[in-house]
């Protein structure tokens, strides 16, 4: 029962981090209709940006793991919410009217252009970094279940980030800006509403929230390396697509679901462990032909 | 600012749209406070004539100014922040947006949440169908109340210069009536109206002064009453 507990824990915290990569999917397509296949990369740079911050901090006399995690998390949000800004501003909005191909094509290149920089630039970039532990590293203990503390604060984080998200989007100015934005970007301008802003206000939001992410995957395996963002930025593009692309609830929905097969996989069926991705990602490919459109798909609900 | 200042004045302007649409020189003025109408069949180059405007489709050449300010190929939300609203053809709701969101759309660039509850009171006075429908999706309403919301969205922004694009196109002849009266009232209040329409006789009636595109260019231009006797307006419009 204590390891069940372990895996449903385990699997809210990388369905957690999934959501998160996913949500930056849907909203880029939401307000431009791209796919930007450069965001698990950028996710990569934001969480070697925190990395790098907390040695910096660490350098500078700051001992205390809070102010470090603080340096961590305010210089990863920035980085990343700048380098999806001018993303969004030199790269994709100037191909805005070119064939969807080309700003696919454009951003996977820019995405090994990034990976391939911190592998060679970074100091010894090309080697896994051990991510320090700046959570308490304490547990809780019910009966045989153990709980960890710095679990518990990264699964709490990830959702307060997610339904934070959802009031920005639902309850403010600038939500319903980009929401007018993504359903019809010329009315949208007449209405007033300063579309490149928003479209890089959306690409700064997207990307910082991939930034919280890459941390929070630092802080929970102690390790960050160069071609992580490869990964994740798989299973969240996985995520947003069978959630429905477009649709902010059904990716963070397809995140949690690509986390409880992994979980699915790794425990209940009778091969080793080693093939839940296998089985998450076939699984996905099952989804993906019962439902083109998604679990949500996007002409039923709100898009973004 | 001076009273004879046109709202807007447009001279020697060409401007280019998918290439079959185009405008060749147009000149016009709009008076304030008044209803000036620009008529004009399908592919006349109306619609591209109000892109120039709201900087949807830069002009190649030639000036437009909203109030002595000149605007050619500014930004779209520089040119609305100049008191520049726009009723589009089709409406143009946001479907998957509420009343009350699509309504608060109209007056973004307002900084005042206590002015835009008061803007907002105003619409819902004059469609009191809008205040009862605010949570609705604008897309599951019908084609007439729709049209309420794009106008009540084109006040909502307080503007000084209101643009209408063929309000009647698509409604039923009791909500094309319904909407020039409601026109007629939004010029009474001292707004200043440019409307783009194809049906002559029920703009004329209510416009105070006109013009006539046909092929991109200006064939006529006067007073309604001017434009009602004038023959050639009628060869242009009728054939």
């Amino acid at each position: 029962m204590d390891l069940f507990g372990q895996y449903v824990i385990n699997g809210l915290m990388l369905g957690t981090i999934y959501a998160l990569v996913a949500v930056g999917f849907t909203l880029f397509f939401g307000v431009l209709d791209v796919i930007k296949f450069s965001h698990g990369d950028v996710l990569m740079v934001g969480a070697f940006t925190g990395f790098t911050a907390a040695a910096g901090a660490a350098a500078l006399g700051l001992s205390h793991p809070a102010l470090q995690l603080a340096a961590t998390v305010v210089f990863a949000l920035a980085g990343t919410a700048l380098l999806g800004a001018v993303i969004a501003k030199w790269l994709i909005l100037p191909l805005k009217n070119a064939p969807r191909l080309n700003i696919l094509l454009a951003t996977l290149m820019l995405g090994t252009a990034l990976r391939e920089s911190v592998r060679l630039f970074y100091p010894d970039g090309s080697n896994p970094k051990a991510f320090p532990a700046l959570l308490p590293t304490s547990a809780w203990q019910f009966g045989q279940f153990t709980l960890r503390v710095d679990s518990t604060i990264l699964v709490v984080t990830g959702i307060l980030v997610i339904v934070g998200l959802h009031l920005l989007i639902n309850r403010t100015r600038l939500g319903l800006a980009i929401r007018a934005v993504a359903q019809d970007e010329e009315t949208a301008r007449t209405m007033g509403i300063n579309y490149t802003l928003i479209v890089l206000v959306t690409f700064a939001l997207g990307s910082g929230i991939a930034a919280v992410a890459g941390v929070m995957d630092g802080l929970y395996y102690n390790e960050i390396n160069f071609g992580m963002g490869l990964l994740l930025g798989l299973i969240g593009f996985s995520a947003a697509i069978i959630g429905g692309l477009g649709n902010l609830y059904g990716a963070i929905l397809g995140g949690f679901l690509f986390a409880a097969l992994q979980m699915i996989g790794a425990v209940a069926l009778p091969f080793a462990s080693a093939y839940k991705d296998v089985f998450a990602f076939a699984v996905v490919i099952a989804l993906m032909a019962w439902k083109p459109t998604g679990l949500i798909p996007e002409r039923a609900s709100d898009r973004v | 600012m001076d009273a004879q200042t046109p709202a807007i004045e447009i001279s020697g302007l060409h401007t280019a749209y998918d290439k079959a649409d185009v405008l060749i020189d147009v000149s016009l003025v709009a008076k304030p406070g008044e209803i000036t109408c620009l008529l004009g069949s399908n592919g006349a180059g109306k619609t591209t004539l109000i892109r120039s405007i709201l900087g949807l489709t830069p002009p190649h050449a030639g000036s437009i100014k909203i109030f002595g300010e000149e605007i050619a190929g500014e930004q779209t939300h520089k040119v609305i922040a100049r008191g520049v609203a726009c009723i589009p053809e089709g409406r143009k709701m946001f479907p998957k947006l509420t009343v009350v969101e699509n309504l608060r759309l109209g007056a973004y660039q307002e900084p005042s949440e206590a002015e835009i509850r008061h803007r907002l009171a105003e619409v819902y006075e004059t469609f009191p169908r809008l205040a009862e429908r605010r949570n609705q999706l604008a897309g599951t309403m019908s084609g007439g109340e729709q049209a309420m919301v794009s106008i009540g969205r084109g006040l909502m922004g307080k503007p000084r210069v209101l643009i209408i694009d063929e309000p009647s196109l698509g409604l039923s002849p009791l909500y094309v009536k319904e909407n020039f009266r409601i026109i007629e009232g939004i010029r009474d209040k001292g707004l200043t109206v440019f409307l783009v329409e194809q049906n002559v006789h029920q703009t004329l009636a209510i416009a105070d002064a006109g013009y006539v595109l046909s092929g991109g260019r200006l064939v006529a231009g006067g007073t309604a009453a001017e434009l009602k006797s004038n023959a050639e307006f009628h060869a242009a419009y009728f054939g």
